[in-house]
């Protein structure tokens, strides 16, 4: 059985959904949120049974139309079916399925339903394009598209300032990463001379590094260019520094969609694009690439710290695991990225529509200072955001260990210490911010209506009263109902057991080429597989998680008020700021080309303009008053001018 | 009879009865100009459809001389370069007849000059003959003056036609002047009828084989480019179009900036590159450059702007710099993606005006600072306002995208900086104003006082957004409708600019493998037309500048070059 036609259908059953909201379902909110869940889990099922029928390695691995051909640019749309794009496609339909049901449930009151889920569908579409693209510039059509349904969701409730700001914002510092990234397609596709396809551009990058007689200047050069530009569209889109500043401005939209595109698949989708042109690296842009993952993960966890809204907390947890991710791509191991990509989705789609069904219970209340005491009120949502959390840091035997475990085995073994250090580091720090928020949020008494951190710029977001109901001070939290819950539960059973059901070993059949056995076969090895392969990693790995959780622990457990500022100063001011990377941004680029921009208006309004139509004008005007001097009336110039025209006749004729 | 004289016949007989129809029967008028535009629609489809790609010479061609001593006849054809370009200024002017709804005074003057500027420009670019090629530009040139004096918006509107007026005139002259100086180029026997007189493929037949003097090359070139250019908006000879479109009512906007506009850059692609190939290298050089001027200078412009019909305007003009840039790449890519935005821009220009003028309809100003969240009242127009925000700054899906990407795939290889300066301006500065315009219209709190505005309630309304948008997503998302009827023609103009057969055509180049013996590069070829007449023009000789070099030899060059462990930076 081949079920050729299945990718396709997968691929775009989410647009059809999406153009079937538009154009017809808009006033049915039910039939329009049906057609997107359904979309959504038909393409879920329908990869089940891809896969079941041809397994992770398909003997058709690339089926391609002509899109547009002229001269030697070629461009194909096609779908490429390989280990990496048919898991990347589970977890985005999966997941993406488990947040679109949750999503009937938290968005049910509002009145742009229909709306949601078409732009939802739009994004499944893009993104699934992404992760099934064959070339670079289908890639790039799919990456623009999931900027922009990104653009549209984050900006749902537009008419809220503050969302339609991060939206633009989001968008563009997107585009600032695409510029690098599409002038590194067509830099990419002059030196390769005419080469799109993910494979024919691998191959010929890979036989110039590995060229016997070495790689010559030249050649090193561009591909480092080529590499780094490339990169780029990652760095905007995985939300990189110094890209950094959009997805913490993100949470505006709604949870869903923080969780779907802002933590689980779409920021995800830069990691997923540099394991798929990994060959494409050579040493030096790999080099960039780790240091910049590197530095990610350590700047965003810092400024996690500081943080009070319990999204932001997890938009910046997100960018500090994106950083995991693309340090690892960049200590050459695509493995141990996607793993930590696939398990990252499981407990970050998890902690956000857990912050979601707090978010919901609390009235759209963000701040977690005003939360607390939900252990009782919310036991689905208490138990299943602690999983989540364990998960994300890091510890045995739940899913984040695993993955977190083996990019610092990776480090290691690749003998970066530094960037070891570093990552042992970020997992204290993980820790430590996670349980600082799950001590402030869910532990301790209720805190209602206080506001003990007046300062923060935070609680006047978070306390936005467009979109609070009347009355939300005096709130009763209560659990979420079921289509909210079992999202819930089942994401925490993959948060669980994701490190163990093989899933690492499923991605080193796409990236290892000698085919040696598998390292762990049975269950019991593979729960202990990181104590046997690399026990000084796990146990560092260990300290470091035990180290966060006790600072975090002595510091919040029945805290008032932060007690950090206190202690840290001034870099405590700095990470509640974000290291001032806004105003930096907001100083320099924006307004470099507004000042530009104002230059050139002046330019065009005063020079421009006024030489075009005074030059014109003008000269008409002289040559009017010139000639006006020419019929004076006055005989004795006439008699002149005769006089003078003869004896330019007489020259004319006679001189020659 | 052609159906291309069908095509841009109804309009003009449309204008010619509604002089008989009296002025209070609105309805009729109404009813006439929309039947004209929308037959001419239907058999420009048709007409489209039935075109066979990569066919020898112009299909649908009818000729009836007309002066005969001077060489002049009715002549209309299409090759791959006009056929799109007719379509899309069939569909605009249709679009544009029914966005006139919006005129409440003087209907019956209004609609005539509507009609008589449809037909114009969709027989300009279906002329062959010079002389009709440039008269009817002109036909369709003059009612645009005259819309915008006496139907036009804002303060500045006497101001705004004085300027639009001054500035085409002038323009429409230098590149007349540069005309008949191009007429006179050919031996005064031959100017006659059935010889070649003003028939623009004879002329081109003719220059092929005897190229111009370069002294005549060197004179004339720059008179199309700039006379071209000034109809274009080329900068720094653009400021009279933000302003222009800003004050005029918004079917003349959709016309003059998605169709009318478009003559030049087709004059110069037909006309100005293949007769004067020798000069067209050398200009392109400084063309490159100012193409920048409008890209990223006048995008900066836009980005000031305050009000939403003069960034529209400014991002139109900054708009037609990819188009140059396209043109000044001189090969097949460039040039094809030149024309992609040329068909794109023009469904996007007449977008984004037809909706700014509901919108100004609706509210009675486009000032940004007092607009705001009218995406809640106007479901529709809004939709539709974002998507051609976010077509504008290039957008995957959209038909605006393929252009810009092929136009940059082509110039990359011959003006890598300007190229990266313009893929800054199309990536960045296009999606800095355009997103900030949205914002500002759309999104965020609503004021108060337009809580009584209205969305398009009907099909008539939305009729003409609505087609306009599928004609950009049609387009953009199956580009092969277009370019596979596009590159055939367009690569024998290229091949006569660069005096030398290039190595690419429309058939699928196989893909490179690696292991290719370094005897398959290509050697440099000549033209066939010039191994066939025995004789090496001075052109082939001035076609081999570096670029061009490389472009020819390199097609498995890389492959080679890395064999051989030869650096590319050469």
């Amino acid at each position: 059985m081949n079920l050729e036609a299945l990718p396709w259908l997968i691929l775009f059953l989410p647009l059809l959904s999406a153009t079937a909201i538009t154009l017809f379902t808009m006033r049915c909110r039910t039939t329009s949120a049906l057609l997107s869940i359904g979309a959504i889990v038909t393409g879920f099922v329908l990869t089940l049974s891809f896969i079941a029928a041809n397994g992770f390695h398909p003997a058709v691995m690339e089926t391609s139309a002509n899109w547009l051909s002229i001269g030697n640019l070629n461009i194909d749309f096609g779908l490429r079916l390989d280990v990496l794009s048919l898991m990347m496609v589970l977890i985005v339909t999966g997941v993406g399925g488990a947040i679109h049901i949750y999503s009937f449930g938290y968005m049910s009151e509002d009145r742009g339903f229909s709306r949601f889920f078409a732009c939802m569908s739009l994004f499944t579409f893009s993104m699934l394009g992404i992760v099934l693209a064959n070339n670079f510039i289908q890639l790039f059509i799919f990456w623009e598209l999931v900027g922009v349904s990104s653009y549209l969701l984050i900006g749902f409730w537009f008419e809220k300032p503050s969302a339609a700001d991060a939206a633009k914002k989001a968008f563009i510092t997107n585009r600032l990463g695409d510029f690098g990234f599409l002038l590194g397609i067509i830099i990419l596709w002059w030196w390769t001379n005419g080469s799109l396809s993910f494979d024919i551009a691998q191959q010929q990058a890979q036989a110039v590094i590995k060229s016997p007689y070495g790689v010559t200047f030249g050649d090193n050069f561009w591909l480092t260019i080529i590499g780094l530009l490339i990169f780029c569209g990652a760095v905007g889109k995985s939300a990189q520094f110094p890209l950094h500043v959009w997805l913490p401005d993100a949470m505006e939209g709604p949870t869903p969609v923080s969780a779907l595109i802002h933590a689980a698949t779409m920021v995800a989708a830069g990691v997923y694009m540099l394991c798929r042109v990994i060959l494409l690296f050579n040493v030096e842009a790999s080099h960039v690439i780790a240091w910049v993952g590197g530095f990610t993960a350590l700047l965003a966890a810092l400024i996690a710290i500081q943080q009070n809204d319990i999204k932001r907390i997890l938009a910046y947890s997100t960018l500090s695991q994106l950083g995991y991710m693309v340090m690892a791509v960049g200590l050459s191991g695509p493995t141990q990225a996607m793993f930590h990509l696939t398990t990252h989705a499981f407990f970050k789609a998890l902690l956000f529509l857990g912050a979601g069904s707090v978010i919901i219970a609390l009235h759209h209340e963000q701040n977690i200072w005003k939360m607390g005491g939900l252990r009782q009120k919310m036991p689905v949502t208490f138990w299943t955001f602690i999983i989540g959390t364990l998960a994300l840091c890091g510890v045995p035997p739940f899913s984040g260990f695993y993955s977190k475990d083996s990019i610092l085995a990776q480090a290691l073994e690749q003998r970066n210490y530094p960037l070891f250090a570093l990552g042992v580091v970020v997992a204290g720090l993980t820790t430590f911010y996670m349980f600082r928020l799950f001590y402030i949020a869910f532990l301790g008494e209720r805190r209602t209506g206080v506001a003990p951190v007046s300062h923060s710029k935070e609680a006047a977001q978070a306390g936005d009263e467009s979109l609070r109901q009347a009355g939300s001070l005096s709130y009763e939290p209560h659990e979420s109902p079921p289509v909210m819950a079992w999202p819930l539960r089942t994401l925490a059973v993959f948060a669980v057991i994701g490190g163990v059901i093989g899933i690492r070993g499923i991605f080193d059949s796409q990236f290892i080429s000698d085919t040696h056995a598998e390292r762990a076969s049975t269950f019991l090895q593979k729960l202990f597989e990181p104590f046997a392969h690399a026990p000084i990693v796990a146990i560092i790995g260990l300290l470091a998680v035990a180290a966060g959780f006790i600072a975090a622990r002595m510091l919040y457990r029945n805290a008032e008020s932060d007690p950090l500022p206190a202690k840290l100063g001034w870099f405590a001011t700095a990470m509640k700021n974000r290291f001032y990377f806004d105003e930096i941004y907001e100083a320099t680029f924006i307004r470099a080309h507004d000042f530009i921009a104002a230059v050139m208006d002046w330019i065009d309004r005063w020079l421009v303009d006024w030489a075009g139509i005074g030059l014109v004008r003008g000269g008409t005007d002289f040559t009017g008053r010139a000639l006006r001097l020419m019929q004076t009336g006055n005989l004795q110039t006439y008699a002149f001018l005769f006089a003078l025209g003869v004896a330019v006749v007489l020259y004319l004729v006679l001189g020659k | 009879m052609s159906i291309l004289t069908y095509i841009l016949g109804w309009p003009l007989i449309a204008a010619f009865v509604l002089v008989f129809v009296p002025r209070n029967y609105r309805v009729i008028i109404r009813a006439v100009a929309l039947l004209a535009t929308f037959v001419s629609m239907l058999l420009a489809v048709k007409m489209f459809c039935q075109f066979v790609a990569g066919q020898a010479g112009y299909q649908f061609e009818q000729q009836i001389p007309w002066v005969e001593s001077l060489g002049i006849s009715y002549h209309v054809g299409v090759d791959g370069l006009n056929v799109g370009l007719i379509l899309m200024g069939a569909i605009v002017a249709f679009a544009a007849a029914c966005c006139s709804f919006e005129i409440q005074s003087r209907e019956k003057e209004f609609y005539i000059l509507l009609l008589v500027m449809t037909g114009g420009i969709l027989g300009a670019f279906a002329s062959l003959d010079l002389f009709f090629f440039y008269f009817l530009h002109e036909l369709a040139l003059v009612p645009t003056f005259i819309m915008i004096g006496v139907w036009g918006r804002g303060e500045r509107k006497n101001y705004a036609t004085f300027q639009i007026t001054l500035y085409l005139s002038v323009g429409a002259l230098i590149a007349l002047i540069g005309l008949i100086a191009l007429y006179l180029q050919v031996p005064a026997d031959l100017r006659t009828t059935g010889k070649i007189g003003f028939d623009i493929p004879k002329l081109t037949e003719f220059f092929r084989n005897n190229p111009m003097a370069g002294g005549a090359q060197n004179f004339i070139f720059p008179l199309l480019l700039f006379g071209f250019g000034i109809l274009v908006s080329l900068w720094p000879f653009h400021t009279w179009a933000p302003l222009g479109y800003g004050s005029a009512p918004s079917p003349t906007a959709m016309l003059h900036a998605g169709v009318l506009k478009k003559f030049g850059l087709y004059g110069l692609i037909r006309i100005a590159l293949p007769l004067m190939p020798q000069a067209a290298q050398h200009w392109m050089q400084i063309l490159a450059w100012l193409c920048l001027g409008n890209i990223l200078f006048v995008g900066w412009v836009a980005m000031r702007q305050r009000n939403l019909n003069l960034l529209i305007g400014n991002s139109s003009v900054a708009h037609m710099g990819f188009i140059f840039l396209g043109i000044a790449s001189l090969n097949l890519i460039g040039v094809t993606g030149a024309v992609l935005i040329m068909i794109a821009h023009g469904f996007l220009a007449a977008l984004t005006f037809g909706l700014s003028g509901y919108i100004y309809r609706q509210t009675g100003t486009l000032e940004m600072g007092e607009l705001g969240g009218l995406a809640r009242k106007l479901p529709f127009i809004g939709t539709a306002l974002l998507m051609a925000a976010l077509a504008g700054c290039g957008l995957p899906g959209f038909a605006n995208f393929v252009g810009e990407v092929t136009v940059f795939f082509g110039a990359w290889k011959v003006f890598p900086v300007a190229t990266g300066l313009a893929l800054w301006g199309a990536l960045m500065i296009g999606a800095l104003y355009m997103l900030r315009a949205m914002r500002n219209v759309l999104h965020g709190p609503m004021p108060e006082k337009w809580s009584g505005i209205s969305d398009a309630a009907h099909v008539w309304r939305k009729l003409p957004y609505g087609l306009l948008l599928a004609s950009l997503l049609v387009f953009g998302c199956f580009p092969r409708l277009l370019t596979e009827k596009i590159t055939p023609d367009l690569e024998k103009i290229v091949e006569m600019v660069r005096g030398e057969t290039i190595a690419v055509g429309s058939t699928r180049v196989p893909r490179v493998q690696f292991g290719v013996p370094p005897n398959c590069v290509g050697a440099r070829t000549i033209g066939f037309d010039q191994m066939k007449d025995g004789k090496l023009s001075q052109r082939t000789v001035s076609g081999t500048t570096p670029e061009t070099t490389r472009e020819t030899r390199g097609l498995p060059a890389v492959s080679v070059r890395a064999l051989a462990g030869n650096t590319i930076l050469n």
